[in-house]
């Protein structure tokens, strides 16, 4: 074992607070991206839980749920791409809600089409739902939505800009941020996004191969009167427009940087206390000639168990949470980048603090031992 | 036993703390020569400018005038690094108090002076340090942290930590202060040995008169002065072993 491991484990209860500071540290960021990750995700709901291999829309669409109006012609120029095995139509816009028993709430209608091998039909659409779709006037919501739409359930109509739909199912799983999801066929949702029969939002392709799509992709940006993504593309597109429209990622910016710098603060004075308090052991190997860069090196060493030390408390109750969350229906993610990202940035905090507590080692003066 | 050519020099050694009215002279151009294999005891009242004397010519104090020459190296003309190197592989220490780090174990404790001090190879650092320990008669103390050695021991770790790389010289600040006599003796013993038997240079400050017995010569130092000043030679010094 070395120097540095032995002492951290033998004077444990002094690098306690450093550990868990570093701990506290790795736990706030994983959360917190983890939190934002998963609210994001729900805007890109409409691209993620479909098969389109890319989007066409309107020139500069931000996000997927800012799509505008556009000639429905454009389907062939989509279609008749080399690699491109099946294209169709989309439309998704904003609406205003009417509930039943009064009042109005903003909704995204969303109109695909509903065969099996439907491109722009949402997974949770089971056969079933699809063709209780077909009706004129059909929609369906997701089941946490019915209260918020002032609804009780299935058989219940209600208005969309003065045009009456009924809801013939409920789908599980398809969380909203800015209006619950009304899923709808084409010919259902036309007149409630007041498009005509040569409109559309998006078209939706599939290519032969997923991996043919970016050369597609980059074929249709030569025209300028629309705009293409990949699937991928389009999803991290969206997401990121919302982050950043939302300010929300200057809030964990903040909150994030107040959480290290908390961290680092903690660690950094743990490990100039727990130096400090060994400044004459330190004097007497400078007396016998020991360089000071061998002393630095261990203080690093003793940052970086602490930075371990600190991860390994952080992971089981980050991987906790994240179970609780999902019990709860929490919108946490937590990919595996994520967590190697949230170790990356807790232990180079961990080894920066350690940097800061050198400052202790200026103390060693070994004449001192003398007086 | 003593060498004809001293292996440490000081010559004319002054240093003041203070400046102005409050200025305190700590030494007062001492001239010291110190001999391969002699065991010196440095001795006088407290404030007498023991401890001054044993920081400038061990190279860890710089003092106002004179020179320290050791093995040829005036120390105080070289580059902090060059004596940094010097003391590295030339001297050893023994502080007042034991300066044990309290997480590691007697054999931690000497091994770290060979492995981050010379770089020794892990098996190498631990061969030397047991046959140093079975030398200091602590085999059977080896795996244990200072908390759980006696005051004896811990000085002995301490000797061993000074002794591990056979220092051309061995400073010993007040050795035994803390100590009984019998443990103290041993300590001495310890000492006198390394002069005997490897040519250390040994110089003790101490106040214990009971150690004047056991040494080669003792040095008077009152005010910064030495009682009975050592004239310095002009002869060659000894060479690096």
């Amino acid at each position: 074992m070395s120097y540095s491991l032995a002492t951290l484990w033998y004077e444990r209860h002094r690098y306690m607070p450093g550990v868990l500071a570093v701990g506290f540290s790795a736990l706030l960021i994983a959360l917190q991206c983890g939190l934002l990750l998963g609210l994001f995700s729900i805007t890109s709901i409409p691209v993620d839980h479909t098969r389109a291999h890319l989007w066409v829309g309107a020139p500069q669409t931000l996000s997927v749920d800012l799509g505008r109006p556009m000639p429905e012609s454009y389907l062939l120029r989509v279609a008749s791409q080399p690699g491109v095995e099946k294209a169709e139509i989309y439309i998704q816009g904003f609406a205003y809600w009417g509930k039943p028993n009064g009042g109005s709430e903003l909704c995204m209608v969303i109109g695909s089409r509903l065969e099996s091998d439907s491109l722009g039909a949402v997974k949770e659409l089971t056969p079933e739902l699809r063709a209780r779709l077909t009706e004129p006037g059909a929609i369906i919501v997701d089941e946490s939505d019915i209260g918020r739409l002032g609804i009780k359930g299935i058989g219940d109509v209600a208005e969309i800009i003065g045009q009456r739909v009924r809801v013939v199912g409920l789908v599980k799983g398809l969380r909203s941020l800015a209006g619950p999801y009304v899923l709808a066929s084409i010919n259902t949702a036309r007149p409630l996004l007041r498009l005509s029969q040569e409109q559309t939002t998006y078209v939706l392709a599939r290519c032969r191969h997923k991996s043919d799509a970016p050369g597609v992709v980059a074929k249709l940006r030569d025209f300028t009167s629309m705009t293409a993504f990949t699937q991928d593309e389009f999803s991290l597109r969206t997401r990121m427009h919302w982050l950043t429209k939302t300010k929300a990622g200057i809030a964990l910016g903040c909150a994030a940087a107040l959480g290290l710098l908390v961290g680092a603060i903690v660690t950094s004075q743990t490990l100039y206390a727990a130096t400090a308090a060994s400044i004459r052991e330190y004097a007497v190997l400078q007396a016998l000639g020991i360089p000071r860069w061998r002393m630095a090196l261990t203080v690093l060493a003793q940052s970086f168990w602490v930075g371990i030390l600190g991860i390994a408390v952080a992971v089981p109750v980050v991987l906790l949470l994240t179970q609780g969350a999902e019990m709860v229906n929490a919108p946490l993610q937590l990919p595996s980048w994520l967590l190697a990202l949230a170790v990356g940035v807790t232990m180079t905090m961990a080894m920066v603090s350690g940097l800061a507590a050198l400052r202790s080692l200026r103390l060693v003066e070994p004449a001192t031992l003398l007086r | 036993m003593l060498r004809e050519r001293p292996t440490l020099r000081a010559i004319a050694l002054s240093r003041t703390f203070g400046s102005g009215e409050v200025a305190t002279t700590a030494l007062h151009e001492v001239s010291l020569d110190l001999y391969g294999g002699e065991f010196a005891l440095l001795m006088g009242p407290s404030g007498s400018g023991k401890s001054t004397l044993l920081a400038a010519i061990s190279g860890l104090l710089r003092p106002d005038h004179g020179q320290v020459l050791a093995l040829g190296k005036d120390l105080w003309r070289i580059s902090d690094g060059e004596r940094q190197a010097f003391r590295l592989k030339f001297c050893g220490f023994i502080f007042q108090g034991y300066n044990l780090f309290p997480a590691l174990t007697a054999r931690q404790q000497l091994e770290m002076v060979l492995r981050w001090g010379e770089g020794a190879p892990y098996r190498e650092a631990r061969q030397r340090t047991d046959e140093m320990l079975s030398l200091l008669g602590l085999s059977k103390k080896a795996h244990l942290r200072p908390v759980q050695l006696s005051g004896g021991e811990k000085q002995r770790v301490a000797i061993g930590r000074a002794l591990i790389k056979e220092p051309t010289f061995c400073f010993a600040d007040e050795p035994t202060s803390a100590l009984d006599w019998a443990h103290g003796e041993q300590v001495i013993e310890l000492l006198r040995n390394a002069a005997r038997e490897r040519g250390t240079t040994v110089l003790v400050v101490s106040h214990d008169a009971r150690i004047v017995p056991l040494v080669d010569r003792v040095l008077h130092l009152e005010d910064g002065v030495l009682a009975e000043p050592e004239p310095a030679r002009s002869s060659e010094l000894w060479s690096v072993r």
